[in-house]
């Protein structure tokens, strides 16, 4: 097949002549240096690319299958866990995977943030990817409710009525989210244009920019510092080449590979040792507007902000502070202008740095009860 | 600043437009979708019932009654108070104050059987055949559905409603001995089996036709509990017994359909753990 005049060669040649594929992959994996002291942790972009094709093929699956209205959606839920083909797979994998997804997310942050690598020339690289940690937030809420289970309905009730605290406009935009004074099929049709339609065109072009910039600016070297030797007096940002690097492939790429095989083992081990972590018993009753369940809380990875503000009584206050907070966040680069990338080399950052991961902790355990 | 004038007005134009447009549209998409059942808006369901009986004007003993429906089975499956005491649960005006509505606010005690008989039709006719029923029709004395059950906050029957505080309040317990001891076996094989039941629907399981089995079974097995007669209870005993393996069959074929889940997403598990070990390994094999 692959001998000189066999079938497959001629495809490739074909493809070669027209496409140059050859040549860009050569460019782009192997010339594509990447810095000696690159490792696993460098990876987690890669990881979380494909979490995010994981999410879109089983969407697209479960998609054959669910019907969104409030008489139907949890009837067709039931029955891709049940009755079709292995549809509880494609559920659990995309269950399972979202959590996931936020958590390799929330640790990406963390690596990107301990390391600096937010600095100049890289602000482009927070701000695009800051803003792909809220889009996949907003996929989360979205997709919440779309099984439209007690557990879905009520944390959505919940998470749509935080809103409201903001005066004179809150009531206004929490009935544009729900379309209506409460959570209704309305809500549920809306949420699902917004989880099927918008928010994957939405994402897919951020992401499209975050890659570009990212393959832009090239990967980071520890080494670097203070200093990006190949910007000094440079008007226009050039790429940094590390002589003694590695290509990018198979050094890096293979790394990315391990990792991604890891997530993928982490997602069916989830399944198989803890298959009620993200489902629990709630999110196998039927949205019953009439019932609310004793201990309804929303899902882990708003707990922190949720039981924020829970704890401060003025509730205006308390969204006020998040939306400072989410503003600092995405904007942190054009705040954090000292030069030095080191954390250790700076007291001041590496003590916010664990006092927000601390306070986070604690309040994400403390809105579990 | 012509310009601008232009701009700003086009601008208002626009927006006065949507506005417009938006609003009717509103209107429009309320009147079909939002106020319709299936859009889920919380509609009145309870009626003017509790309207009443947890305002002021209601007597203190009377004021309990909602929660206590609430906590009972009845409320669990969407049985409302017109249900059993009949009216018209929009309308107070032509629910409580008129009897020719149908309603009936508290039955005389002899009437209680005939008030829970209308939906629960089979045990009502054991009911009346059994010496409890004779007694009652006799004496207008004897225990009817409410001495076992209680009333608002009747919960899911189990066997223990059979016990000596309960029974010797009318005769000895011997009787009622003998017919817990007919009845335990199969009560406990059913109640096994609904546990069961609720662990699978907590794990997601469809369980509807097994569910559905299982309280068809219950419930002619309870009937015939009703007529006190001890000989009938045992006779029918391995009737009810089949009946239960057939369920517990389907339960085991469900239990398996779980086993092979698990073990398939395990051994993607140890699949990709083991590519993602050979990958490792290369990346080592490479850097030396």
């Amino acid at each position: 097949m692959f001998s000189k005049n066999g079938m497959l060669t001629k495809i490739y040649t074909w493809v070669e002549e027209r496409t140059g594929l050859s040549e860009i992959l050569r460019s782009q994996l192997v010339d594509f240096t990447v810095p000696k002291d690159s490792g696993y942790s460098n990876t987690l972009g890669f990881v979380l690319f494909t979490a995010f094709f994981i999410q879109l093929i089983t969407g697209v699956f479960l998609l054959t299958y669910y019907i969104p209205h409030p008489d139907y959606a949890f009837k067709s839920v039931q029955f891709i866990m049940n009755q079709a083909n292995f549809g509880w797979l494609f559920r659990f994998v995309h269950v399972v995977g979202s959590n996931l997804l936020v958590a390799t997310l929330f640790i990406h942050i963390l690596v990107v943030f301990y390391r600096g690598t937010y600095k100049k020339p890289r602000e482009l690289n927070w701000l695009t990817g800051g803003l792909l940690f809220f889009i996949i937030l907003l996929f989360c809420v979205t997709g919440y409710l779309l099984p439209w289970n007690q557990l879905s309905y009520w944390s959505t009730t919940i998470l749509t009525s935080i809103p409201t605290v903001i005066p004179f406009v809150g009531g206004k935009v929490t009935e544009f989210i729900r379309g209506g004074e409460y959570v209704t099929g309305i809500t549920l049709n809306r949420f699902f244009a917004f989880h099927v339609a918008f928010l994957p065109l939405f994402l897919i072009t951020v992401v499209i920019i975050h890659i570009f910039v990212v393959w832009r600016t090239g990967l980071y070297s520890i080494s670097e510092g203070t200093q990006d030797p190949a910007q000094e007096g440079a008007h226009l940002f050039k790429r940094p080449v590390y002589p003694d690097g590695y290509p990018f492939y198979p050094s890096l790429f293979m790394k990315a590979v391990f990792m991604i095989l890891l997530y993928i083992a982490v997602v069916f081990f989830t399944i198989t040792f803890f298959q009620t972590l993200f489902l629990p018993e709630y999110a196998n009753i039927k949205a019953d507007p009439f019932s609310t369940p004793y201990l309804i809380r929303p899902p882990w990875y708003f707990l922190a902000p949720y039981t924020l503000l829970r704890l401060i009584p003025n509730k205006f206050i308390g969204i006020s502070i998040q939306v400072v907070i989410i503003v600092l966040f995405l904007l942190w680069p054009f705040f954090d202008i000292n030069k030095e990338k080191n954390i250790w080399k700076r007291p001041f950052l590496l003590v916010l740095f664990s006092t927000t991961l601390i306070v986070w902790f604690l309040l994400t355990m403390l809105g579990r009860f | 600043m012509k310009r601008l004038i232009f701009v700003v007005l086009t601008l208002l134009l626009v927006l006065s437009a949507l506005a417009v447009a938006e609003a009717g549209y509103r209107d429009l998409f309320r009147k079909q979708f939002i106020d319709e059942p299936w859009a889920g808006a919380p509609i009145v369901k309870e009626g003017v019932c509790i309207e009443c009986h947890t305002s002021k004007l209601m007597k203190p003993d009377y004021l309990k009654i909602p929660q206590e429906w609430k906590m009972s089975i009845h409320y669990k499956n969407n049985v409302s108070c017109h249900d059993c005491h009949g009216g018209n649960p929009n309308d107070s005006a032509v629910s409580c104050g008129t009897p020719h509505s149908g309603f009936i606010g508290t039955p005389k005690y002899d009437e209680v059987p005939q008030l829970c008989g209308k939906c629960h039709i089979g045990i009502l006719k054991n009911y009346l055949k059994s010496g409890h029923g004779k007694a009652l029709k006799a004496k207008r004395r004897g225990p009817n559905c409410v001495t076992c059950h209680g009333s608002h906050s009747i919960q899911k029957a189990n066997i223990d409603i059979i016990n000596s505080v309960r029974c010797t309040q009318c005769h000895s317990y011997n009787r009622a001995r003998i017919m817990k001891q007919a009845l335990f076996l199969t009560e406990k094989r059913m109640s096994d089996l609904d546990k069961k039941i609720t662990a699978l629907k907590a794990q997601g399981v469809i369980t509807n036709k097994i569910d559905k089995l299982l309280f068809r079974t219950q419930a002619e097995f309870r009937t015939i509990f009703h007529t006190v007669d001890v000989s009938l209870v045992k006779k029918r005993t391995g009737e009810f017994s089949k009946k239960l393996d057939v369920i517990s069959n389907d339960l085991d074929k469900v239990s398996s359909q779980l086993s092979f889940r698990k073990n398939f997403s395990a051994f993607l598990f140890m699949l990709f753990l083991a590519m993602a070990i050979v990958v490792v390994i290369i990346i080592h094999k490479g850097s030396d």
